[in-house]
């Protein structure tokens, strides 16, 4: 029989906010799919859309940037930044035909662990059915 | 109009009074049609100057070069270098003052009005023409080109043989200027991104289809790279040549350094390859479709980048090229902006 596939998520955490509630998630035992690979940045500003396009071509199935609420942001205004950015690049990923649900961008707090787990449930959820991304991973 | 023997005469004036150290415009090539750009030190070859609808070039990026030619100078000359400029790359120019990448006193710019045209695309009149030989091209007074041929005038609606970014143009004069010639009149454009619909109309898979076929084409020649005025970046995400490898570089620093994609041009390292320069160019682009035009395998890239202008205005309001004030697209934000895709 088959194995069932398992996607791979490359998540972008930002170290004052997601990834402590990402943190918070597991010192709390909260259960979550294992599918994620977090990265922790200083910043969801300091992701740059390189690295997006990277984790794709390197054969991540989705990939999820997270950052502090709006106002939250660490440097005050990092994520706002981001947020523009990430707009952009997301509108690109669709206009390449790339399917819209592979790259998503969320806000967790650090006291958000059940947000977290919720957001990575619902994202290995929604990647299942579309199967592993293929169109912009290197042929190794 | 723009009146060639008063251009002429401005340029010998500046050069002779030493205002510029040199002047960067076009000039008849001995060979084709298009011409070929200019470096102008001396006042008796002012009169090689010429502007007419061939002009298709945008002489701005000769200004990243001349920056850095200066930096490597000892004693480099401070005066301010002539360009002759046009619509689009007066709005590169306002980009790139917009950046602080040049001050506005690097630059004297004798701006050329468009005549509410705008340049050719050669294959657009080869066609046109059925391949006879052009001898001249000038602008008309009623939106159209006067074409001279060995067997006497033609005059053709400016419409037909127009490049397409000129067909979307949003100010065919210059928006930046110490002198203008010409008027500064618009011609009235369809709507500014009409061809991104034939794109835009496609389900995902179609356009993973179309944007697949044409990645797959890229040679990675970068002369979209080497055209664009904005691509003017010391070192570029996919070349590492400047990443000095001395005698003292140990094999650990060569090894952290990170290699984003590789050189091979194969679809997967293509499509790394565009949307980086898109993303790039996002906000930045003003849609001298230079790219596109330089591109020896025809790929439409000009549609990369003017979606994200799209995206940016329709987004985030934003339009480059005409405020030098203006603070940068991915440099600013409001409060406003959209979060919808956010969950």
């Amino acid at each position: 029989m088959a194995e069932e596939f398992e996607p791979t998520i490359v998540a972008f955490l930002c170290k004052w906010c997601s990834s402590a509630g990402s943190d918070l998630a597991g010192v709390s035992r909260m259960e979550y799919p294992p599918n994620v690979v977090p990265i922790t940045v200083m910043c969801s500003g300091s992701v740059s859309p390189l690295y997006i396009f990277s984790a794709f071509n390197r054969g991540a199935d989705g990939v999820l940037i997270s950052g502090c609420h709006p106002g939250d942001c660490h440097y005050i205004k990092g994520n706002y930044y981001a947020r523009r950015r990430i707009a952009l690049v997301k509108k690109l990923l669709e206009y390449i035909g790339l399917e819209p649900e592979r790259f998503r961008m969320s806000w967790v707090s650090a006291a958000e662990g059940t947000k977290y787990t919720q957001i990575i449930k619902d994202f290995v959820k929604e990647i299942k059915p579309l199967g592993p991304q293929k169109k912009l991973r290197r042929n190794q | 109009m723009v009146n060639l023997e008063e251009l002429k005469s401005e340029a010998k004036r500046i050069l002779k009074e030493g205002k510029v150290k040199y002047i960067i415009g076009y000039a008849r090539d001995t060979n084709g049609l298009l011409p070929k750009p200019v470096f102008i030190k001396k006042e008796e070859e002012a009169d090689k100057l010429i502007w007419d609808p061939t002009c298709v070039y945008n002489l701005t990026r000769f200004i990243a070069d001349e920056k850095r030619k200066m930096a490597r100078e000892k004693k480099p000359d401070q005066r301010p270098v002539g360009l002759v400029i046009k619509g689009c790359d007066s709005r590169a120019l306002v980009v790139l003052l917009q950046e602080k990448f040049i001050n506005r006193g690097d630059v004297h710019l004798i701006g050329v009005s468009c005549e509410n045209t705008g340049v050719i695309d050669e294959r657009k009149l080869q066609k046109k023409l059925k391949g006879k030989k052009v001898e001249k091209i000038e602008f008309g007074e009623k939106e159209n080109f006067i074409i001279t041929t060995p067997e006497g005038k033609i005059e053709i609606p400016a419409s037909e043989i127009l490049a397409e970014r000129c067909l979307e143009c949003k100010a065919n004069f210059p928006v930046v200027s110490d002198v203008l010639f010409g008027e500064k009149s618009k011609r009235k454009a369809e709507s500014p991104f009409k061809s991104l619909e034939k794109i835009e109309s496609l389900s995902a898979e179609e356009r993973w289809a179309f944007w697949k076929a044409e990645l797959d084409k890229c040679i990675r020649c970068y002369a979209c790279r080497s055209v664009c005025p904005m691509c003017y970046c010391d070192e570029c995400v996919v070349d590492t040549i400047n990443f000095a490898v001395t005698a003292d570089t140990t094999a650990e620093e060569k090894a952290q350094k990170i290699k984003w994609l590789e050189k091979s041009p194969v679809a997967s390292e293509n499509f790394i390859y565009h949307m980086v320069r898109a993303i790039h160019l996002a906000g930045r682009c003003i849609d001298c479709g230079e790219c596109e035009r330089v591109c020896p395998l025809d790929i439409p890239l000009r549609f990369l980048n003017k979606y994200l202008e799209k995206q940016a205005k329709e987004l985030f309001g934003y339009e480059p090229g005409f405020d030098p004030e203006q603070p940068s697209l991915v440099a600013s934000f409001k409060d406003e902006d959209p979060q919808d895709f956010i969950r």
